[in-house]
């Protein structure tokens, strides 16, 4: 884990566990429990507007749906005047919804330095249902927030 | 070399050290994202706009505003004013078509691994917070899925791997024609448009329809007037420049672009400078309204030539002077590159704008078109080698003469890779027999890659679909299924292979598959048509041409004269040897049960050696004169012009196939399993019309069996690729012509090459930086080798290599056989 945490947030334990936790996941073959960790790292980096992290969703409304094929995982996120709700349950009127087949193939969708899109799609490892440019708009913050974690921005 | 004119040979890079210098500062600048246009067309529609006029005048009125409110910049001391973009070489934003696809990048864009684009900080904050927010329910594709929730060919498309409709991020690969622009003015445009406004207030009777044209004219009227405040404001800023420089040549230098930009492209061109400067403007305005995409020009040595030869004749205008000016319009017509996501890299990579030009040919009077101006293109692009603009050399083998043609192949010989030649004989004949009438058809020029129309006359849409042809026979091989993604049944079920007795049932539930898919494209591609009509007409564009101005109606409601839409086919020749494979391997000789060969497809061929050393070295093999290949290939050919024929797109015109494949021939090849013709799963398939390689080993059969294919079928074009090693004497340029020749009296539409051996290919693989400006002809325009994709560079690499002199192919290096298709 890189040093944008551990250095202005040190003391922030809460966030500190969650950033090394998010990193051992993503690390880890399986990546388990990336999207639950993802969302409420997300979640609390909105809240502690770390490096104007906030901006990204005041005046943005959005909801989001994600689940695992055999709905073993299912998360869903909204945003609303400023705030990111996160549940452990599938939300109704979703603008866009992104099933996976497991962690992994999430988190390589999403996060990888060389992003596996197509082999994603064609495995079918992931599959989107909606307006992608929701799509687009969450994979840039979680970009954003995992160059924040590993101090690279 | 034709004895009536110069071919401008006592020019070169040293006798114009303005445009040495512009070119070596050309390619070793980086790509930009440019901002710009999206910033004032968003801030224009989100904070201005008035929401209860026409679409027509609110977009034009956006497009006003960002020419308006375009920076007249100038980079160097090109001859020419004018930039597409903000930047040096800047990749333009278009968020209402595919721009947003980058923002999951903007982080990172700019350090990416494949062709990085420079982003700043402050400029992928205004895309994140300001211009892409406003447009997350507004771009064609969203807008589209919104109004068609059950649209299945958006979720075919989306899986990448059936087809492409780009309608959701362009409308482009046209020509429009500046001719008309050029001797009258825009100020006499507009003056014609309020002219047509004021007639039908007055006599209209204000239906429906005489709104719409109502809107329309007004629209153009406010679009052209953002061109000329574009251009008036460059012309200030030249003044400004010069006011500022104590240096006399610099002076001088701003003070003709000022006295230029003041004067066109608002009054007529005089001077051949005043012609080209209005042309590239104009070119430019283009694309505030419409993306960088095979937006092209056409046969500029025609209509530049009146402006030439007035200034040659009054002796205002040396050869150098003439040589400059088309070098620097060469150089700004790779002033702007695309806008591509990382994961697009992997299917289109390296592609440029692909504005393409044309030269030669037959005039629309059926006579040699060939003039001073063909040989200064010729030649300009020859020392300039660069990517941009695509050159096609049409022959027309009755009219035009052979020291042409020559004169054409040593270029290729020279550049390594353009022009492309283009048959007129069999081109014009398939426009003819597309309604086209033939002084129109003696106009053609190329669209982007190879298609083939009409400048300011046909409006083809000529990429709307590309699709490929193998998932097809995927599917007709798995019975509605792709092993990739298991028992899910991906289309029709059109019977089990296993079953079948004869391989007429199996050519049959292809055809089914086939139809079945595109049927669906061609309903996606009707969506967006229609959802463009709603939220992003054309007016600007439609000024340049034949019809919108005279009966009110925008180029994509079907303005145009003629009006088509372009669907080209990737993996052809794969397809085909697949077929020959499994008619001869399966149902002739039974050198296998389909069972077998299902079985053998699915292992990727591990155990099944012997039938995978049949099917690779037996099977008949599309390139040569097996009558099995032949018959097929034919066929194929046929049943796809009559399936497209008999459906009409929603602006009239009809359904053209084409076959170029850009670079998607790799892309969808990296993502396709083992097929019948013994290709393993994951290799590239050949790129456009072309066998596939090293399956064809001579050239004469090869070029035989490409130019028996009906040119008639074919009515948007084809890419045939050949490569030679070499060709570096008069007697090897000779037999080159003579090659060209022969195909095109044999029927053949197209052909390019790449002058360049295995070897040489290989070793810039392995060392691009000794290979920075290495050309290379892809599948219908140029890239730089070192910009392609590795699974691109492989199929360039293992592109057969003909011997020039034996007329067979030359084996390939033993060391590095694990490139080819059935390694």
């Amino acid at each position: 884990m890189g040093n944008f945490f551990y250095s202005e947030f040190f003391k922030n334990m809460r966030i500190q566990d969650l950033a090394t936790e998010w990193s051992d996941a993503t690390r880890s073959e399986l990546a388990e429990g990336f999207l639950q960790l993802l969302l409420k790292l997300m979640s609390l980096a909105f809240k502690l507007n770390i490096k104007g992290y906030k901006a990204n969703i005041e005046h943005f409304t959005g909801r989001y749906v994600f689940r695992s094929k055999d709905n073993a995982i299912t998360a869903s996120a909204s945003f609303e005047n400023g705030r990111m709700k996160v549940y452990d349950h599938v939300i109704d009127r979703p603008d866009v919804t992104i099933i996976f087949r497991h962690d992994r193939a999430l988190m390589d969708y999403l996060l990888s330095p060389r992003p596996d899109i197509l082999g994603s799609v064609l495995r079918q490892d992931v599959e989107v249902r909606g307006n992608l440019n929701y799509l687009y708009k969450f994979a840039f913050m979680a970009k954003r927030l995992q160059l924040m974690a590993t101090g690279a921005i | 070399m034709s004895p009536a004119y110069s071919n401008y040979l006592h020019v070169s890079l040293d006798t114009m050290p303005r445009i040495a210098r512009l070119r070596a500062a050309q390619i070793k600048q980086k790509p930009q994202v440019c901002i710009e246009r999206a910033y004032y067309v968003t801030r224009y529609l989100k904070e201005l706009a008035d929401p209860s006029e026409p679409i027509q005048i609110r977009y034009a009125r956006a497009v006003n505003f960002f020419l308006s409110h375009k920076r007249p910049l100038f980079f160097d001391d090109n001859l020419l004013a004018g930039t597409t973009t903000s930047k040096p070489f800047g990749a333009p934003v278009y968020p209402e078509l595919t721009g947003m696809t980058i923002w999951p990048e903007l982080d990172t864009i700019s350090t990416r691994e494949k062709n990085p684009l420079q982003l700043s900080s402050a400029e992928a904050d205004e895309l994140n917070f300001n211009i892409f927010p406003y447009w997350m329910d507004k771009n064609i594709l969203e807008v589209t899925r919104r109004k068609h929730p059950d649209l299945q060919g958006l979720t075919l498309m989306e899986k990448f791997v059936f087809f492409i409709a780009t309608k959701a991020g362009t409308i482009s690969h046209t020509i429009p024609d500046y001719r008309i622009a050029l001797a009258r003015g825009l100020d006499d445009l507009i003056a014609s448009a309020a002219a047509q406004e004021e007639h039908l207030i007055r006599t209209g009777t204000a239906s429906e329809q005489d709104a719409q044209k109502l809107a329309f004219w007004r629209a153009v009227q406010i679009a052209l007037t953002g061109i000329i405040a574009y251009a008036q404001h460059l012309s200030a800023k030249a003044m400004e420049l010069a006011d500022r420089t104590t240096d006399k040549q610099r002076k001088e230098h701003y003070l003709t672009l000022a006295h230029i930009c003041r004067k066109v492209p608002a009054g007529p061109a005089e001077t051949f400078r005043e012609a080209v400067n209005a042309l590239w403007i104009l070119q430019v305005a283009i694309h505030a309204e419409n993306i960088n995409m095979a937006m092209s020009p056409g046969r500029l040595d025609q209509v530049l030539y009146p402006y030439y030869r007035r200034d040659k004749d009054r002796g205002l205008l040396s050869d150098m002077e003439a040589a400059e000016i088309i070098s620097c319009l060469w150089l700004k017509l790779n002033d702007n590159t695309n806008l591509v996501p990382e994961t697009a890299e992997e299917l289109f990579g390296g592609a440029g704008t692909v504005p393409a030009v044309t030269v030669g040919g037959i005039n629309e009077a059926g006579e040699d078109a060939v003039n001073e101006l063909t040989y200064l293109m010729l030649r300009v692009t020859e020392l300039l080698k660069l990517r941009d603009p695509s050159l096609n050399a049409r022959y027309h083998y009755e009219k035009n003469t052979p020291a042409y043609l020559e004169r054409v192949a040593a270029v290729v010989a020279s550049t390594k890779s353009v022009p492309a030649f283009h048959n007129d004989v069999a081109d014009i004949r398939t426009l003819e027999n597309q309604g086209i009438e033939p002084a129109d058809a003696r106009d053609y020029a190329v669209i982007g890659c190879v298609e083939i129309g009409v400048p300011g006359k046909t409006y083809d849409a000529s990429s709307a679909i590309m699709f490929n042809l193998v998932s097809a026979l995927e599917l007709a091989l798995y019975n509605g299924r792709r092993p990739v993604t298991g028992d899910d049944l991906m289309s029709i079920e059109t019977g089990d292979p296993a079953t079948f007795t004869h391989f007429n049932e199996f050519w049959e539930a292809f055809k089914g598959q086939v139809r079945w898919l595109l049927g669906k494209a061609i309903e996606l591609n009707e969506a967006f048509g229609r959802v463009h009509q709603e939220v992003f007409p054309t007016p600007l564009l439609s000024a340049f041409f034949d019809g919108p101005l005279q009966n009110g109606q925008d180029l994509i409601f079907g303005g145009a004269r003629y009006n088509a839409s372009g669907t080209t086919h990737i993996g052809f020749a794969d397809t085909v040897d697949s077929l020959n494979a499994i008619e001869k391997g399966v149902f002739i000789d039974r050198i296998c049960t389909f069972k077998d060969l299902l079985a053998a497809l699915k292992a990727d061929f591990a155990g099944f050696a012997k039938l995978h050393a049949w099917l690779v070295s037996k099977a008949p093999k599309y390139g040569t004169d097996d009558p099995i290949a032949v018959k097929n290939s034919q066929n194929l050919v046929r049943f796809l012009y009559d399936f497209y024929q008999s459906h009409i797109n929603y602006r009239g015109g009809r359904y053209k196939p084409a076959y170029w494949t850009m670079t998607n021939h790799a892309g969808q090849g990296k993502l396709s399993g083992a097929l019948p013709n013994g290709r393993k799963a994951n290799k590239v398939f050949a790129s456009g019309i072309t066998p596939v390689s090293q399956a064809a080993r001579d050239l004469s059969a090869c070029l035989r069996a490409v130019g028996k294919l009906d040119g008639l079928c074919i009515p948007m074009g084809e890419a045939l690729n050949l490569k030679y090693p070499s060709c570096d004497t008069p007697e090897d340029i000779q037999k080159f012509a003579q090659a060209i020749e022969a195909y095109f009296r044999g029927g053949g539409l197209h052909v390019q090459f790449n002058i360049l051996s295995y070897e040489m290919l290989l070793d810039a693989k392995k060392h691009p930086e000794n290979y920075p400006e290495l050309l290379v002809r892809v599948s219908g325009y140029s890239a730089y080798f070192k910009d392609l994709n590795n699974a691109m560079k492989d199929e360039i690499i293992t592109r057969t290599e003909y011997d020039l002199r034996r007329g067979k192919s030359n084996p390939f290096p033993a060391s590095d056989e694990k490139l080819l298709w059935y390694k």
